[in-house]
Parts: structure tokens; C-alpha cells; sequence
């Protein structure tokens, strides 16, 4: 017994040693598993961004309940200077209104806005509907299946608010990722996606229109949304760097100028376009308004599409 | 053929070979220690990856995924405790025969039937892949749905003693499952207002708890019984005579292993509890399954090892990740400016032949490197029993944490641990508890992506497809032969309550 307990208590020696090391590091803290598609981006700007801020900087990953565990737990940490989050779109500005979180909106000292790629309609290939007028009509005998990620994912509310606001009649089957949800597409359990440019380029898909106020540079011949004859519906999947309540002016303003620097940083650029991610950098009075504005745009089409009580 | 050559050049080179060895050991090991599983080890090492070129990083994290697989069965056959979730099946037959004193024939079957089930799949990669992405592609929700129903099955077979208190450690571990946000509303369920719960269980800290803390707690509570020591363990190679004898089982469960690889979204667990299902169905030597037969060790070992070739099937062929390790693995071929998807083959083709070869030469790797470590892990067996233990309870809450970094998955391991020691001390299996945590959420969300298909239609499920009605059939062949058996059993003879329930768990 005696041994054990020893050997017990040299092992919480050994367990809290990480704890004394890490106090002066900066946490940048990943709401996803490692190796997924936010992580990946996260991990490039992360080497840029520590050398410009001049500290030493871990990429922790948090995952869990569609990525608001990891944003609660930068929320949580009120003052403190040494954490920040690289949030995806939806735990900021689409799950605050489908759950009861410990943060919303206003529990973030907004730092920058990354990246941002427009979301497309799209079909398979081998499906022989070429325009949203076809997909609509071939719709109202048996309505088409759409596609996710996951409820209450970008993907969903972009196929949710052009159904509720098109002829087009469509339900939805969630899969639990892109990936998945591609597979369902290949083999026609779904006829509809929507999602972004590399999901479109990776397979054999054909965009029938994008969810932005004009056509996209690369796809000038994919109509956006409103001439189609439709209100204007943007969805855009777009990252962010998010810091906790209550840092002070001098440590948000440090962020920001090294997020901007990172942004423009050759190792950055030349990653971004290999994985076909659009630069868009807002700053953090930008950044905020935006984040504002989706979110309450997202609260209106889950309102009106009952996805939300 | 050029393109080959080429491949076979950039493959062998001697800081590919470097990666592969190191990864491939350092995955065995990190398998083999309760509670660190694949992900973890994935994770670990995708950073280092990040200053090396695509081959050499490649041949890192697959060396580390294939070494993690296996590594996973070596605790399981030495103490009872699978190192990862994917060698939870190898338990039922590996732990017996170690209690027999025959634990060198174990880890023998177990590497062996590894490196048989990792070559076969790549043969298949290498020779069909896209014939097979294709076949895959036709696996829907529904086509999955009876799939999972099949490995449901299995279960009873492992219930020893009672099929009943199986079951009811099968449903708790549904029920575990189904805690947290809702797979098709996004909904939360069971969590009781807490957000804490919101996030789910975890499959490793439910696993770890299960398996690794409750033996821990076996294991102080008859610290004095000198029959509990862990055995010395080394390796012996089954002959080869054995092997030819057993040759259909490592083939069949090759082939399951391959098979369920190349479905996006079932993975190795599952593919080895549908493996071990069908082997208590279809081996000649039944009888004694969950006995310390080899039997079960083959049907576990090769068909989860068969999944890390098979995998890349639908990643290689489509772009489509079918677990969450080769979605690591996507992630690491994006960082390196190569964008996975259905034009891979084509346009890189020298990169995946260079894959190819590398998978084979991690698997002979892994063959090689499983003597020195066994016998690291029988060197760190013997250290004082209090140690040992010691060490199994850190990795075990390291390994349960580090999967998604939320504390929760610390309580969750620590409960999980008690209950399945009051579980055990009641007597019953805690494998269907594992199985239905497993199989559950697939089972569910299959379930109900299917109906929305179907519009609400169950009946439509039997005619959904070709594939749908052949594996119902098969399904209910499965249950009318044991029905049946029983039966007989029971007529052959005059029987006992505990006659019955055994003659079932045939």
C-alpha cells in the first residue's frame, strides 16, 4: 500500500507541473477536434500570430456540444489576458439562440474576423438539374431530401431560409459531418447541399447558385441568390479570433494589430490558398457589428423556419 | 509504371523508414496504455508533422494509427483492459487464455491476425479501391442501419451466464449515448438543465471506466490473492499448420474488417463487434467463443487492423474521411497542399502509391516491432503491483481528458469506474455496456435518418434496396437458427434454467 500511495503522489507531482509551466503561455483555444477543418487553419495562423504577439502559444482543442464548449470556456475566463478563441461561425452567432449557454454575443472582446468563403447551392454532377428553376420544379411532385452537417449548422440554416423562402419544397436529414453528408449526396440518399468552395471543388459537384448579395469571383457564371428572383439570403462560413470580457484596451489593441499582421504574412497567405480559404479581415469594431448583424439575421431565420421557440 | 517506381522511391527512404519506425512503435505503446487510443496519439504527434514533407508525414501518423490499433489488443490480452475501444472485443477470448496460462499463444494470434488483417485491406486498397468506394457509396443510413443491428447481435453471445443482465448493461450503455445534444434536432436530452452534460459522454472516459479503473479496482480489492499477478508475457508465433487450420477465420474477418472500413462513419469498434458476432455464428469451434478460444482473438484483431487499410477507401476514392483519425489524417494532407477529393488518384497518383507503400511496410513494421514491445510492457508489468496500477489510473484520466480537452470527461471515467466495479461484483458482463455505447448512437441516428427517408416509413426499410433486404434477411436467418438450436437443445435432453440461457449465448 505504501508504495502505492508514493507512487500516487509523484504522479500529481508530475500532473502538476504542466499547470506551472503553462501559466505564461497564451492559450488559443480550438472548439473543434484536432485535424478538422477549423483546427487546420487555426494551427497555420497560430506560429504567425505568437511570433508577432512575442510569446509562446499552445493550440488547445476543446470539442464538444457544436463547438460551444470550448467558446464557453474562453467566455469563462473574464480578465484574462492570456486566452483567446479561434471561433467558428455558428457557436458565436447560431448556437447562443438554440441553447441555454453561459455566453452570448456580448461575452467577447471581439478581435478579428480570419477568413470567410460564400456558401453554394449545389447537386450532384450526375443529377440532370442544372438551374434552381429545375430544382424547384422537380421538387413539387416529391420533395427533395437536403443535407448537413448537423442541426443548426450553417448548412442547415442556409437550406432552411431558402425553403421558407422559395417554391423550392425540401426536408432535412443531418449527418454528423461534411464528410458523411458527401457520401449520402454520392449515393442519392440527399439531392441537395449547400456549402462551400471546397467541399464544391473536392467532389463532383455542380453549383446552382451562392448565397451572396453578388456572383463570386471564379464562378461568375453562378447566379447569387437574389436574381433568382429572391430575397437576399448571405451565409458564409467565416472564422474569428475572439478574446475574453474584461482584457484591457492595450492587450485587445496588441491582438488585433498581430491578427492583422498574421493575416497579411506570406506563410498565411500561401496556406490559404492551398486550402482555398478567402482571407477577410475585419477589425474589431467591424468585427463585433458583423458578428452582431449575423447573429441577429440567424435568429430571424430560425424564428421563421420553427427552428426556433 | 514509372509513377511506381517513383513511389517506391519516395516511400523507402531512409527518413520515411525513420518515421514509420518511430511511429508505428510509439503507437503500439500508446495504444497499448489504457485510455490513450488513437485519436490522442494522432494528436500528439499531427503538430510534429506540420515541418515535413507530405511522405514522411504521412508515413508518421499512419505508422502511429496502424501501431495504435494493434497496441490496443496487448493490454487486453495481459490484464483485461483494452488499451483503445477497437480491441474492447479482443477481451472476451484474450483475457481467458491468459487466466490459462496461455498468453504467449494470445499475443501470438493477436499480432499475427493484426498484421494478416492489415495486409489483406491493403491489398484490397491497392487492387479496388474504387470498386469498393463505389459498392460503399450505395451504403446508406438504411443499409447502415441493418448493418448495426447485425453487430447488435453480439451482445448475447457475449452475456456469459445471463442474457439478461447483458442486455440491461446493453441498454445502459444506449442510454449513456444518448446524453447530450440530440443527433438529428440538436436538441438536448438527459442532461437535467445542466450545461456541463450538454457536451455528452465521451466514448474513452465511458471505456477507460469501464474497463481499465473498474480492473484496477478488482485488482486492489484481492491485492493479496498472488493468483491476480500479471503474468510474464512474451511472444509465440502460432505455428504454421494452426495458422492454415484457422486460415478461413482470418480471412473472413479480413474481409468484415475491409469491408466496414470502407463505410465513412463505422470504424474499427464496431467493424470488431460484427466480426466477433459472425465468427460466433459461422467459426467451427463456437462453442468454446468467450472461452479462450483464438477464434475470437483472430475475429477481433483482423478485421479492426483490416480497417486502418480500408479506411483510406473512401478518403482516397471520394475525399470523404470515414473516422475521425483519417479526417486527421485529410487534415494533414491539406497542410501540405495536397486537397483530397475525387480527382486524388488521378492527379496525384505518385503520393497515393507512395501511401500504399507505406501502409505495407507500417504493417511488416508493426510485425517486427511487436516483440521488443511486448517486452517493454512486460518490463513495466513487473514493476511493483502499486506502481503499475498507479500508472494505469494516470494515463487512464490523461487519456480520457485529452480526447476533447473538457473536465467533464474526468468525472465521467471516475463514475464510470465505480459503477462498472459494482457492475462486476454483481456479475454482470460490462462488454454490452461498451457495445451499446458504441453502437448506439450509429444505431439511433441511422434509425432516424433512415425514417426521414423513408418518410416515416419503417416497412419501407425491408425494400428500401437490394442490400437492405439481404442483410434483414440475414438478420433474421441469424435469429431463427438460434431460436432454432436452442430448441433442439432443449428437446435433445433434460435441461436446467442455466442450461437454457447457455445453450442462448450459443
Amino acid at each position: 500500500m505504501k508504495t502505492l500511495r508514493y507512487s500516487l503522489a509523484a504522479l500529481t507531482l508530475i500532473g502538476t507541473v504542466h499547470t506551472a509551466v503553462a501559466a505564461d503561455t497564451l492559450d488559443i483555444v480550438v472548439p473543434f477536434a484536432a485535424g478538422g477543418a477549423t483546427d487546420i487553419v487555426a494551427r497555420s495562423f497560430e506560429p504567425v500570430f505568437s511570433q508577432q504577439m512575442g510569446v509562446t502559444s499552445v493550440v488547445r482543442n476543446v470539442a464538444g456540444a457544436s463547438a460551444t464548449v470550448g467558446t464557453a470556456e474562453v467566455a469563462d475566463n473574464e480578465g484574462n489576458p492570456n486566452i483567446i478563441g479561434y471561433e467558428p461561425a455558428g457557436a458565436l452567432t447560431i448556437q447562443p439562440s438554440l441553447k441555454n449557454l453561459p455566453y452570448g454575443p456580448d461575452s467577447f472582446t471581439y478581435i478579428c474576423r480570419t477568413v470567410s468563403n460564400p456558401m453554394f447551392l449545389m447537386v450532384s454532377k450526375s443529377s440532370d438539374i442544372e438551374s434552381f428553376q429545375q430544382l424547384a420544379d422537380a421538387s413539387q411532385e416529391y420533395p427533395f431530401l437536403y443535407g448537413s452537417s448537423g442541426p443548426g449548422t450553417l448548412p442547415h440554416l442556409a437550406m432552411a431560409a431558402l425553403v421558407a423562402n422559395s417554391d423550392l419544397k425540401a426536408e432535412h436529414v443531418p449527418y454528423s459531418g461534411s464528410g458523411p453528408a458527401m457520401n449520402a449526396l454520392a449515393g442519392d440518399e440527399i439531392q441537395v447541399m449547400a456549402d462551400t468552395e471546397t467541399i464544391l471543388e473536392n467532389y463532383d459537384l455542380r453549383p446552382l447558385a451562392v448565397f451572396a448579395d453578388q456572383r463570386v469571383e471564379g464562378y461568375e457564371d453562378v447566379p447569387a441568390i437574389q436574381e433568382l428572383g429572391l430575397p437576399s439570403m448571405e451565409f458564409a462560413v467565416w472564422q474569428g479570433v475572439v478574446a475574453p470580457q474584461g482584457i484591457s484596451e492595450e492587450r485587445a489593441s496588441q491582438y488585433a494589430e498581430a491578427c492583422k499582421e498574421t493575416l497579411e504574412s506570406d506563410h498565411f497567405l500561401e496556406f490559404a490558398e492551398r486550402a482555398k480559404a478567402d482571407i477577410a479581415y475585419l477589425g474589431p469594431d467591424d468585427f463585433k457589428a458583423f458578428v452582431q448583424q449575423r447573429f441577429e439575421a440567424n435568429q430571424q431565420v430560425l424564428r421563421d423556419t420553427g427552428l426556433m421557440q | 509504371m514509372d509513377v511506381i517506381l517513383a513511389a517506391v522511391g519516395d516511400a523507402v527512404a531512409w527518413k520515411v523508414l525513420v518515421a514509420i519506425v518511430v511511429g508505428t512503435w510509439a503507437g503500439i505503446i500508446i495504444g497499448g496504455l489504457p485510455g490513450l487510443g488513437s485519436v490522442v496519439g494522432l494528436t500528439i504527434f499531427l503538430p510534429f508533422t506540420f515541418g515535413m514533407d507530405t511522405i514522411m508525414s504521412m508515413a508518421l501518423l499512419i505508422g502511429v494509427y496502424c501501431g495504435s490499433v494493434y497496441g490496443g489488443s496487448i493490454t487486453a490480452i495481459l490484464i483485461n483492459t483494452p488499451g483503445t475501444p477497437q480491441s474492447a472485443a479482443t477481451t472476451f477470448d484474450g483475457y481467458p487464455m491468459t487466466q490459462q496460462g496461455r498468453v504467449d499463444e494470445a499475443l501470438g494470434w493477436a499480432t499475427f491476425a493484426s498484421f494478416f488483417g492489415g495486409v489483406l485491406s491493403c491489398v484490397l486498397l491497392i487492387f479496388c479501391a474504387p470498386q469498393l468506394a463505389r459498392f460503399a457509396v450505395n451504403f446508406g443510413s438504411i443499409e447502415v442501419f441493418a448493418l448495426v443491428c447485425l453487430a447488435m447481435l453480439c451482445i448475447v453471445g457475449v452475456s456469459q451466464g445471463s442474457v439478461l443482465k447483458g442486455l440491461l448493461c446493453g441498454m445502459m450503455g444506449f442510454v449513456f449515448s444518448m446524453v447530450g445534444s440530440d443527433s438529428i434536432t440538436g436538441a438536448d436530452r438527459f442532461t437535467f438543465g445542466s450545461y456541463a452534460l450538454s457536451s455528452g459522454f465521451d466514448l474513452i472516459p465511458v471505456v477507460v471506466g469501464t474497463f481499465a479503473l473498474s480492473e484496477v479496482f478488482m485488482r486492489l480489492a484481492d491485492r493479496d490473492d498472488k493468483a491476480a499477478n500479471i503474468p510474464e508475457a512474451s511472444l509465440r508465433f502460432p505455428h504454421p499448420r494452426e495458422i492454415l487450420r484457422r486460415l478461413i477465420e482470418l480471412i473472413r474477418g479480413s474481409f468484415i474488417g475491409s469491408f466496414i472500413g470502407a463505410l465513412p462513419g463505422t470504424g474499427a469498434a464496431t467493424s470488431a463487434f460484427i466480426s466477433y458476432a459472425v465468427a460466433q455464428k459461422l467459426s467451427p469451434r463456437r462453442s468454446r467463443l468467450g472461452k479462450g478460444e483464438p477464434d475470437g482473438i483472430i475475429a477481433s484483431e483482423s478485421s479492426n487492423n483490416a480497417v486502418t487499410g480500408s479506411s483510406f477507401i473512401p478518403t482516397l476514392a471520394l475525399g470523404i474521411p470515414g473516422d475521425v483519425v483519417t479526417a486527421m489524417m485529410m487534415g494533414a494532407m491539406v497542410i501540405h497542399g495536397i486537397t483530397p477529393g475525387v480527382r486524388l488518384m488521378v492527379d496525384q497518383a505518385q503520393t497515393v502509391y507512395a501511401l500504399f507503400v507505406v501502409l505495407i511496410i507500417v504493417n511488416v513494421a508493426m510485425l517486427v516491432l511487436s516483440k521488443p514491445s511486448i517486452g517493454l510492457f512486460r518490463y513495466l508489468f513487473k514493476l511493483p503491483r502499486g506502481y503499475v496500477m498507479a500508472g494505469i489510473v494516470m494515463f487512464c484520466f490523461i487519456g480520457a481528458v485529452s480526447v476533447r480537452g473538457n473536465p467533464l470527461d474526468a468525472v465521467v471515467a471516475a463514475l464510470t469506474g465505480m459503477l462498472a466495479y459494482a457492475l462486476r461484483c454483481g456479475g454482470y458482463p460490462l462488454a454490452p455496456l461498451v457495445i451499446g455505447m458504441v453502437l448506439g448512437p450509429q444505431l439511433e441516428s441511422s434509425l432516424r435518418r433512415g425514417l426521414l427517408i423513408e418518410r416515416g416509413d419503417f416497412l419501407g426499410f425491408f425494400t428500401h434496396s437490394g442490400i437492405a433486404t439481404t442483410l434483414f434477411v440475414l438478420i433474421g436467418l441469424f435469429l431463427i437458427w438460434t431460436l432454432w438450436s436452442s430448441l433442439a437443445r432443449r428437446r435433445a435432453g433434460p435441461t436446467c434454467r442455466s442450461d437454457l440461457s447457455h445453450s442462448i449465448n450459443r
